[in-house]
């Protein structure tokens, strides 16, 4: 009798989910005639609110050859990378590519990769995962591979500080697990004392790297024990070789996937354990993704010459850097992360490696992710405007509703005049454009967030053609 | 020859979450602009000596929970010297969470407490979801006296006496959802959940402080700062005001 009631649970449990999956499958359906733009989530999305554990009853899922690529910054172009790799090597990934890194996202690619009675078609699953989302995702799918890029301060209405993901990642990471951990982030590396299997990537001194000594320059408490940790010296912000002031906590001297000698050009390359990779992208940060997709990979059994025939031809998706044109001038556009500093000090330290003279577009805009909006720019203040001043940046238009202000403010606080600062409060493309009209040079760099990109995308065209 | 302002800058690194660093820029723009030599001293580790006898002004920035253990007990080490200091009427101020630092206790939401250094008396729960905001407040001793800073809220705080209050809420959360008080106060001792950096952000108040501590120093206070000093920020006061009626509206 418990048999044959146990059956019928079975029975409509799984009912259930194929009546779910075939609800995803529809609406993304109508999402590819109608809402183009929406189906990277919203199936997913509305499939979970029918079924909250959705995602744990399709089949074929292998826990071993699923990874989650999680942390602040860098997941999107890990996993890109990672994928692209997989998919070079002639595997076949069933990945959230399009950046959707909730739940709701992962149910959707699920759904997309597998039939309509809910098994998947792919070999490999590899996904970018929001640091919010990690422990309800991992519930049902329990990857066996888990990345963590790096963990800073990030989104604070969200996330308040970074010891709050920090506690959230705790209680999912466990034994059952391989942590690939960035060598040179500390608390990615924190998280070591979690498994008894660890990789540890990373990257060695390279021309770029360097080192802070002035008065104002702060770093971070150590995640063990709260004593000031000291960078010997940096790669990119915050991630570098490291020791604690306060005890033996310290980035490995021997790490798994190194990747040094790196000669930084077109074609970039460096070597990792014996081999020489040549890559297509040139910034210092690219190189850490690269280091973590080897050792993901090689773990996989991809051997380096599959992976360097990827990494040969790899794009990454939706990059921060695109370019506008607007009379005789070109706007490069580098995307920021709104109240990330690392996105906004990559920005800058981007910039100050164009020497040729430049004006720069600042707007820093007010936060409308969520509600309350609100006008917070403290972040401003975690990022080192100094290089700009040496930098041939011939003149700052500041732009936004509610903290132009602020923004200039920050910019004379790191010592550039305040009369080579056009302060704009309020956030009209026409009144930006014709502040931009005023400086006869076509070399423009703007940050902003993507939204007012957006705007000023359809802009320049509109005001950039008028007599 | 000039007077000189100390100001003693706590764990810069252990207590670096929003910016704060720019909160000591400020005291040193604005010391710099009533005339004073104004001299920094970090305190980087645990292990480096604190010089109460050299101190004017003790400022601590915000940090994350985790980090307010260590530093009472760091601070406790130096026995009085920490109530010596506020009883003297000098600056002590702990910004954002750092506030558990100066208060009773805080529950953490793991239900563990940790023990503050009891200089204002209030108590501090942890919460479970994180609020951001816009924060216009103004001074409990003097309404006039406007700030304009963000919040973001990761511990409640309530205060024993509400007289305690450092400031009153115009638009914004402030210590709790029950009351309308914002940070807590004793003598010059002070705790704010306001962020920005909130002396960078309102320049008038760091100029009073520093008045304070000139007071407690036996000196007089500097001329006021001519009004034009403060533009910039002014400006920013009015439209984040205009952004905020747009809001409340």
């Amino acid at each position: 009798m418990v048999f044959i009631s146990l059956l019928g649970v079975i029975f409509i449990k799984t009912l259930k989910f194929i009546f779910t999956l075939w609800v995803g499958k529809a609406l993304m359906l109508f999402c590819n005639i109608f809402a183009k733009g929406r189906g990277t989530n919203m199936p997913g999305a509305k499939a979970n609110l029918l079924m909250p554990d959705f995602i744990g009853n399709f089949k074929g899922i292998d826990v071993d050859k699923v990874i989650f690529i999680t942390g602040t910054n860098g997941k999107s172009t890990a996993n890109n990378m990672v994928v692209h790799a997989l998919r070079s090597a002639g595997k076949t990934v069933c990945s959230n590519l399009e950046g959707a890194n909730m739940i709701g996202g992962i149910a959707t690619a699920l759904i997309r990769n597998s039939t309509l009675t809910g098994k998947m078609k792919t070999e490999y699953f590899s996904f970018e995962i929001d640091e919010r989302s990690m422990e309800h995702i991992y519930k049902h799918i329990p990857a066996r591979r888990v990345c963590v890029t790096n963990l800073q301060k990030d989104q604070v209405q969200r996330n308040g500080e970074p010891d709050y993901i920090f506690q959230k990642f705790k209680r999912v990471f466990n034994s059952d697990m391989t942590l690939f951990l960035n060598n040179g982030e500390p608390r990615a590396k924190a998280f070591e004392d979690l498994t008894n299997s660890v990789v540890y990537y990373g990257v060695g001194k390279t021309k770029y790297s360097f080192t802070k000594d002035k008065f104002y320059d702060v770093t971070m408490p150590c995640p063990k024990c709260n004593d000031k940790i000291i960078f010997d010296y940096y790669n990119v912000d915050n991630v570098g070789k490291f020791h604690c002031a306060g005890c033996d906590f310290a980035s490995e001297e021997k790490v798994d996937f190194l990747a040094e000698n790196v000669e930084f050009s077109d074609n970039s390359s460096f070597d990792c354990n014996g081999y020489r990779f040549t890559v297509t992208n040139n910034e210092p940060f690219y190189i850490f993704n690269y280091a973590l997709c080897i050792a993901v990979c090689n773990s996989l059994g991809i051997s380096n010459e599959e992976l360097q025939k990827g990494f040969s031809n790899f794009k990454n998706i939706g990059g921060r850097m695109e370019t506008l044109k607007y009379k005789t001038k070109t706007l490069k556009y580098i995307r920021i992360k709104q109240e990330n500093p690392e996105t906004l000090q990559t920005a800058l330290d981007y910039i100050a490696k164009d020497p040729s003279e430049k004006i720069l577009l600042m707007g820093l805009e007010e936060l409308k992710d969520f509600d309350p909006y609100y006008t917070n720019t403290f972040y401003a203040f975690d990022v080192d405007f100094e290089s700009l001043k040496k930098n041939n940046i011939k003149h700052y238009i500041c732009f936004s509703e509610a903290v132009a202000y602020d923004t200039a403010n920050r910019m004379i606080y790191a010592g550039i005049a305040p009369e080579d600062i056009s302060i704009l409060p309020n956030d009209s493309d026409e009144a930006i454009l014709k502040e931009l009209d005023k400086f006869p040079i076509d070399n423009v760099y703007l940050i902003t967030w993507l939204k007012k990109y957006n705007e000023l995308e359809v802009s320049t065209k509109v005001y950039g053609e008028e007599k | 020859m000039a007077n000189t302002l100390n100001i003693t800058w706590l764990y810069p690194d252990l207590l670096n979450l929003h910016g704060d660093r720019g909160n000591i820029m400020a005291f040193e723009k604005v010391g710099k602009k009533m005339g004073l030599d104004v001299k920094i001293n970090r305190i980087d580790t645990f292990s480096q000596e604190i010089d109460f006898d050299n101190s004017d002004i003790i400022f601590m920035n915000v940090g994350e929970i985790k980090t307010v253990k260590s530093v009472v007990e760091n601070i406790k080490k130096y026995g009085n010297a920490i109530y010596d200091f506020v009883e003297a009427g000098k600056p002590v101020i702990a910004i954002g969470t750092t506030g558990a630092v100066l208060i009773d206790k805080t529950t953490r939401a793991d239900g563990s407490v940790v023990e503050g250094l009891g200089i204002i008396h209030a108590e501090a729960v942890e919460r479970k979801a994180i609020y951001g905001d816009d924060l216009h407040i103004c001074l409990t001793e003097d309404n006039s006296f406007e700030l304009m800073a963000v919040q973001i809220h990761l511990i409640d705080f309530f205060l024993k006496d509400e007289n305690d209050a450092l400031c009153k809420i115009i638009y914004g959360k402030g210590n709790n959802d029950k009351d309308t008080t914002e940070g807590g106060k004793y003598k010059n001792a002070i705790f704010t959940n306001a962020l920005g950096p909130v002396f960078v952000k309102n320049p008038w108040y760091t100029e009073k402080i520093i008045n304070e501590a000139l007071k407690a120093k036996g000196l007089e206070v500097a001329e006021p700062i001519e009004e034009s000093f403060f533009e910039i920020e002014r400006n920013s006061f009015k439209t984040i005001g205009a952004f905020i009626k747009q809001k409340t509206e």
